[in-house]
């Protein structure tokens, strides 16, 4: 196994990814920008370098800075968390140049699963059904209308290069199809370079169901089942639970395989996720797959007991799956929170600057992969994910009432976090039958303002604090330092029983 | 003791009153009256038992400004009397209705005009980006862009001046 790697990456998945491989044995480097030099994973790592200043394109999304950092501390791999360079091809063929094991896909599959027309093609050939559309790309918006015409409206249109909800559009008829295509035009050569289009399907109130799979290089190809990913806002995703509320096992055998056939048929290797849309009749469709592990692997992994951070380094090292398809089973159900550094009420606006206190939860059954700690100032620079909160259960109801108790001892002063409307959410009676649909968020909360309910409280708290000159007290700014390994380290790993 | 303050847009007034009991006092927040017992368990954290029910509440900051989370829900509480201390709150009211400031902690990532320039209203003036979220701050006025206080790349707060507009229609 490898003696040392570098994480490419930072905050909380960089933290979560050394966890693992102090528990293998594996020396961890860190790198990072200027504005993270007391970030938690710098203080985590047994080693760290320093990339340059706090924009991405000088620090984490550059390429040689990262690839001396490696060659220059002894590391033999790099894992690239994901995010910044996790699904940049360049990137891994440059690691593997400079005689460094990048821990992921090798770089001509990434590649062609990031092109989403290549990757339709792809599918197609291997018999996975992808949604009705487009298989080449256009710049001409004549050849959108008559695609349109053939598939039926609404359609989608998206931009070749894709990613983040940038240049796409719902058409829901011809007339205003000529509009959409120019602004999704404009967008996309603003966005990603490349203005070319292509259409598909709209399918409407879809299910996001995704598949976790794990290929070596012996030809090994497994899936760990599903992830329902529907809640999202802005097209990201802030709740993902498994197993999907909608899954019978008939579907999850024929979606597991599509899955697998998808993964044998592009040539992947590693972790990676086949997502896919499901309708309302048991229909799926094949969506994308995500060549690096996901944000909301945990729930895979609380499920499953097995460490998908672990699988990665045993895979890229070489080793053959240590299980086959007939070992794995899952048990009880496990949901996922991101919490995010956003203010809910001013429809999710980024939220950074200086965490001044935190209380993470924990108990029975509660994981928090965190990055963040009191005194902590929250970069602007970055994405806004703070933590993410997982929780396991028995059943899906006791995963959900233990989720709501887990974001009830949740504090983190100081910013804005999506914690109150979480709690919100996962209290909706929708969702607690598991009617989760993708249009779930703008068809619950359009608008969303926290419950005054406990305001009163809330000012009787103040008051009593001033009387006793509590918060006068020199340590109240902040509390110091950082947490120690006891409150860091997680009560997460779970061992099949 | 009396204490007024604000939550969000709502005004409430706390007045608490000795019981003669130790860590025991009575507690009205606008028409209700409560027994209210306490005990600080760290500079950051009370307990707190309201009317018999026990309640653990986190706080932080302080010069009149608190951030209060109990179960879930986080409430910026203020105290009227001390909000310009620290700079509290800077209000619409404070600025001119052609001074133009971030809705939030942000860098400034393109200039769209140049001092001189006419601008009309909704007219987008200066991209912010904010943990990977780009947002075109736009004219609120039609005028002359009279000062840009700003420059790429600048780390800017909300309350900042980034650009002043001279208000006015174009007469020509």
């Amino acid at each position: 196994m490898f003696k040392k790697i570098l994480i490419a990456n930072r905050g909380e998945i960089a933290v979560r990814i050394m966890r693992t491989c102090r528990e293998m044995g594996i020396e961890t480097v860190a790198v990072y920008s200027a504005a993270d030099e007391a970030a938690l994973h710098v203080l985590e790592a047994d080693q760290a370098l320093f990339l340059g200043p706090s924009e991405p394109a000088e620090s984490y999304l550059n390429s040689d800075r990262l690839i001396r950092a490696a060659k220059d501390s002894g590391a033999e791999a790099i894992h690239p968390g994901y995010g910044f360079l996790a699904e940049n091809a360049d990137f891994a063929e440059a690691c593997e140049r400079a005689g460094l094991v990048f821990v992921g896909p090798p770089g001509p599959v990434i590649r062609n699963l990031g092109n989403k027309t290549v990757a339709r093609r792809i599918m197609l050939e291997a018999g996975v059904p992808v949604i009705p559309g487009m298989m080449t790309p256009s710049s001409d918006h004549q050849v959108l209308i008559a695609e349109a015409e053939k598939i039926g409206y609404p359609v989608i249109i998206k931009a070749e290069a894709g990613g983040g909800g940038k240049g796409m559009r719902i058409v829901a008829d011809q007339a205003s199809l000529e509009e959409s295509f120019f602004s999704c035009q404009s967008e996309a050569e603003k966005a990603f370079g490349n203005g070319t289009l292509y259409l598909e399907k709209h399918l409407q109130n879809p299910r996001h169901i995704e598949f976790q799979i794990l290929a070596d290089h012996h030809g090994n190809v497994v899936h760990l089942f599903e992830r329902e990913c529907s809640i999202q806002r802005r097209h990201q995703k802030i709740i993902e639970e498994t197993p999907s509320s909608m899954m019978t096992p008939e579907l999850r055998q024929r979606m597991g395989q599509a899955a697998v056939a998808a993964a044998k048929a592009s040539g992947y290797r590693n972790a990676g996720t086949v997502e896919f849309l499901v309708n309302q009749e048991g229909l799926f469709y094949f969506l994308e797959v995500n060549t690096r592990l996901q944000v909301e692997h945990p729930i895979t992994e609380m499920t499953t007991g097995k460490d998908l951070v672990r699988e990665q380094l045993t895979v890229a090292w070489g080793d053959p799956l240590s299980f086959t398809q007939e070992e794995l089973f899952q048990q009880g159900h496990a949901l996922e929170c991101r919490i995010y550094a956003e203010n809910p009420e001013a429809d999710f606006f980024p939220s950074p600057g200086l965490v001044l206190f935190l209380q993470e939860p924990f108990g029975p059954g509660v994981r928090n992969d965190c990055g963040i700690y009191s005194g902590f100032e929250v970069p602007v620079e970055y994405d806004p994910i703070l933590s993410k909160l997982i929780v396991h259960g028995p059943d899906r109801e006791a995963a959900r009432q233990r989720m709501i108790r887990a974001l009830e001892q949740y504090a983190i002063l100081g910013i804005r976090t999506t914690i109150p409307f979480l709690l919100d959410v996962l209290q909706t009676p929708a969702f607690a039958r598991g009617e989760t649909f993708t249009d779930f968020i703008d068809r619950h909360f359009p608008t969303w303002k926290q419950s005054e309910e406990t305001a009163r409280l809330a000012a009787l708290a103040y008051a009593i604090d001033e009387m006793i000159g509590n918060g006068r007290k020199p340590e109240r700014m902040i509390t110091q330092g950082v947490p120690s390994p006891w409150e860091t380290l997680g009560h997460w790993r779970m061992e099949k029983p | 003791m009396k204490y007024p303050l604000q939550i969000g847009d709502k005004d409430l007034i706390v007045e608490i009153e000795e019981s003669g009991k130790p860590r025991t006092v009575s507690a009205k927040v606008d028409d209700q009256t409560w027994p209210v017992s306490y005990r600080a368990v760290s500079p950051n954290t009370l307990h707190l038992e309201v009317d018999g029910t026990a309640l653990k509440v986190c706080l932080a900051g302080r010069n009149g400004e608190k951030h209060i989370f109990i179960k879930g829900r986080v409430f910026t509480v203020s105290e009227k009397s001390r909000q310009f201390e620290k700079g509290i709150s800077r209000r619409k009211a404070d600025f001119s209705p052609g001074e133009v400031t971030p809705p939030m902690p942000a860098v400034v990532v393109r200039i769209l005009v140049e001092e001189g320039d006419w601008v009309v209203q909704g007219q987008g003036l200066i991209v912010v980006s904010a943990m990977k979220m780009e947002t075109t701050l736009k004219a609120p006025v039609e005028g002359k862009v009279w000062k840009i206080k700003t420059t790429l790349q600048a780390k800017v707060m909300p309350g900042d001046r980034l650009v002043e507009i001279k208000e006015g229609a174009k007469d020509e």
